[in-house]
């Protein structure tokens, strides 16, 4: 009775629609939550006040070691957009090309494109209430904006299901149509290699280097997926695609993201790698495909994601070392696998 | 956190069993305590097993790989929610991203059969990602929306696409979804099912084995195309005039044969997912269980007469 009183009451507190827009869903642990957040309030307080320090001054993001560490302790939302945008060289890029976004709006249009983006746009977001059709002001419009002239911006990728998520929290963040365009230039064009052109071959090759990487790290689960035939891609490819969203909770997400601009795709599998390696056991329980299946979703869910602060300090020192060669070497010999499968 | 544990399996109460006519191609669902013995043939039937899948102890006797595929916004994910939940839920689905699945253990006659369900992302590029599975779907169905010229125009794309990873025995159903929006429909009934004979054309008669006319399908298509079938019929009734997404569906199997269902009433008890035993007697459900049983060399299931036989009667897509 006495925790059904403190449910009531978190849900009470606790407001249904998040900071972002996004309705809670039906079964959010509310008392988790507010438990959670009355700890994480005090760093995100700790950690506002630095940063306030660091960015005082009004000068441009500066890469080092100390914003490094500053990034990995979480960018308070008000910095978000400034530090995403000079830590990304999106900053550098819209400044060099001024009006450049505004051209890409004004041109002649690609009908499949946009009859493509069009079609994604009731479907992003359903649950948040910016995004949602008839909201004043609704982000549908800048979303397809931003989708739109990406794909004329890239014509090798144009629109791929998935960009639409990775544009939609862009907005979110910045609250700007041209920051978003430009950040999403860093994240599809320079960060991931090679995730949503038609052929996905970057994105088919990580999903197998994750597969590589478990081999060596978690043998066992290695052995699971093997014994059953099962390929990375079914398990993981909304993680690879969506960059997590959707797949994690969205703080959490935000920020893998702020490492992600800054560090670059590694964090992808850092991220992957700690959430299979925390859920070993769980997963090895897995009698069948479907059952593997199920449990690499719930291992998506619960204390351990939500609680984003930990969560991150974990994703640097629960996979071990990853250096960027090792990984490079990695996508190497993925990329010649599959070109040679064909 | 609010790790579940998934409880333990009971043991295989119902080893391997060879009644089942083992022509099927595909690769089987394997439960997880059914190991399939030295024996066992490298194409196997679809087994039966008594496993807890999912940790939501759902035993079952068969289990069938059923793939949803089509263009992109087609409504592949709303069909499999209302099918799997009951609940017709348009305008609050996500695009779907790479693949991803869902579980339904349907009670037919008493037995319990597992589909378990891929939902696919529409757009082409992702073909690549998600054709590796065709080879072990024991169904595919193929969608397209009957106010999108271009979903249905490219059919032939995905049925190329099929024929070229899909076993060859896979049951195909081609399904025009949204027919409730009758003032933006553009793809005419008529149209559909000149599609599905001409498709039915080449697919049937070319590649399954031993195909003679119409009644083609190996027993293991007829198992599936009739759980399949009257699955998706039966799921896709909507009640109100707010959700109406009705369908009409055609399958490979059985040349020229399209219908709408004039069963989808009887089976809504299904729909609510409520556990009861369903009254389906007049259904092919009874076959489906019927043909588990016989052994391979009884006659075949007679799915031309069959259409026929229920092709009479009322339309779930006309209310």
């Amino acid at each position: 009775m006495e925790s059904a009183g403190r449910a009531q009451a978190a849900r009470d507190r606790v407001p249904r629609i998040d900071p972002y827009g996004f309705e809670r869903p039906e079964d959010f642990d509310y008392a988790a939550y507010e438990e959670f957040f009355s700890t994480y309030l005090a760093i995100l307080t700790r950690r506002a006040i630095k940063w306030s320090r660091l960015l005082k001054g009004g000068a441009g993001v500066q890469k080092s070691m100390t914003l490094k560490r500053y990034i990995r302790k979480g960018v308070p939302l008000e910095h978000r957009a400034r530090v995403w945008m000079g830590v990304s060289g999106a900053q550098a890029q819209m400044d060099q090309n001024p009006g450049y976004y505004l051209h890409l709006l004004q041109g002649e249009k690609d009908d499949s494109l946009e009859e493509a983006i069009r079609t994604d746009m009731n479907r992003t977001f359903p649950d948040n209430v910016r995004f949602r059709k008839g909201s004043d002001p609704c982000l549908q419009r800048t979303l397809y904006n931003v989708l739109l002239a990406y794909g004329h911006h890239n014509r090798g990728v144009g629109y791929c299901q998935g960009m639409n998520f990775l544009a939609g929290y862009l907005i979110l963040v910045t609250r700007s149509e041209e920051e978003s365009f430009w950040l999403l230039d860093a994240l599809v064009g320079r960060i991931l290699p090679d995730y949503y052109s038609p052929s996905m071959l970057g994105l088919k090759t990580d999903q197998e280097v994750l597969g590589e990487l478990v081999r060596t790290k978690l043998p066992a689960v290695a052995a699971l997926m093997d014994s059953h035939g099962l390929l990375w891609t079914l398990v993981v490819s909304r993680w690879f695609i969506c960059l997590f969203v959707d797949v994690l909770p969205v703080e959490t997400v935000l920020r893998i993201w702020d490492c992600l601009f800054n560090e670059g795709s590694k964090i992808i599998f850092r991220v992957a790698l700690t959430l299979i390696k925390q859920h070993q056991a769980l997963i090895l329980e897995a009698t069948s495909i479907p059952d593997i299946c199920e449990k690499f979703k719930e291992i998506t869910r619960g204390s351990f994601v939500t609680e984003c602060h930990t969560f991150m300090q974990k994703i640097f020192s629960e996979p071990g070392s990853l250096s960027r060669a090792s990984i490079a070497r990695l996508r190497e010999r993925c990329r010649a696998r599959l070109l040679a499968q064909g | 956190m609010s790790r579940k544990k998934t409880p333990k399996s009971k043991g295989g109460s119902a080893p391997a069993t060879s009644a089942l006519p083992a022509t099927h191609g595909s690769q089987p669902v394997r439960p997880g305590t059914a190991r399939p013995g030295p024996e066992a043939p490298p194409n196997r039937p679809p087994q039966p097993g008594r496993s807890s899948l999912g940790g939501g102890g759902d035993f079952y006797d068969v289990a069938f790989k059923v793939m949803l595929v089509g263009d992109s916004g087609v409504g592949k994910t709303c069909l499999l929610v209302r099918f799997k939940d009951g609940a017709f839920l348009a305008g609050t689905f996500i695009s779907t991203v790479g693949i991803d699945f869902r579980n339904k253990v349907l009670d037919v006659d008493g037995m319990k059969v597992k589909l378990q369900i891929w939902d696919t992302a529409g757009q082409e590029r992702f073909r690549s990602v998600t054709h590796a599975y065709y080879r072990d779907a024991h169904a595919l169905l193929l969608l397209y929306d009957v106010t999108n010229k271009a979903s249905f125009d490219s059919i032939q794309a995905w049925l190329t696409e099929i024929q070229e990873y899909a076993q060859h025995d896979v049951v195909l159903m081609l399904l025009g979804n949204k027919v409730d929006s009758a003032q933006e429909r553009v793809v005419k009934r008529e149209d559909g099912e000149k599609l599905a004979k001409v498709s039915c054309g080449w697919v049937g008669s070319q590649n399954a084995p031993g195909a003679a006319g119409p009644e083609l399908s190996p027993p293991g298509c007829q198992r599936l195309f009739a759980g399949v079938r009257a699955a998706i019929h039966g799921d896709q009734r909507q009640d109100g005039p707010q959700c109406g997404l009705g369908f009409h569906g055609h399958s490979k199997v059985s040349p020229g044969s399209y219908r709408e269902d004039p069963q989808t009433q009887r089976l809504n008890p299904l729909v609510g997912g409520t556990g009861h035993p369903i009254p389906w007697s007049s259904l092919p459900h009874r076959e489906l269980k019927q043909r588990c049983m016989k052994a391979p060399s009884e006659p075949r299931f007679q799915l031309h007469d069959y259409i026929k036989r229920e092709g009479r009667g009322a339309s779930c897509c006309k209310p």
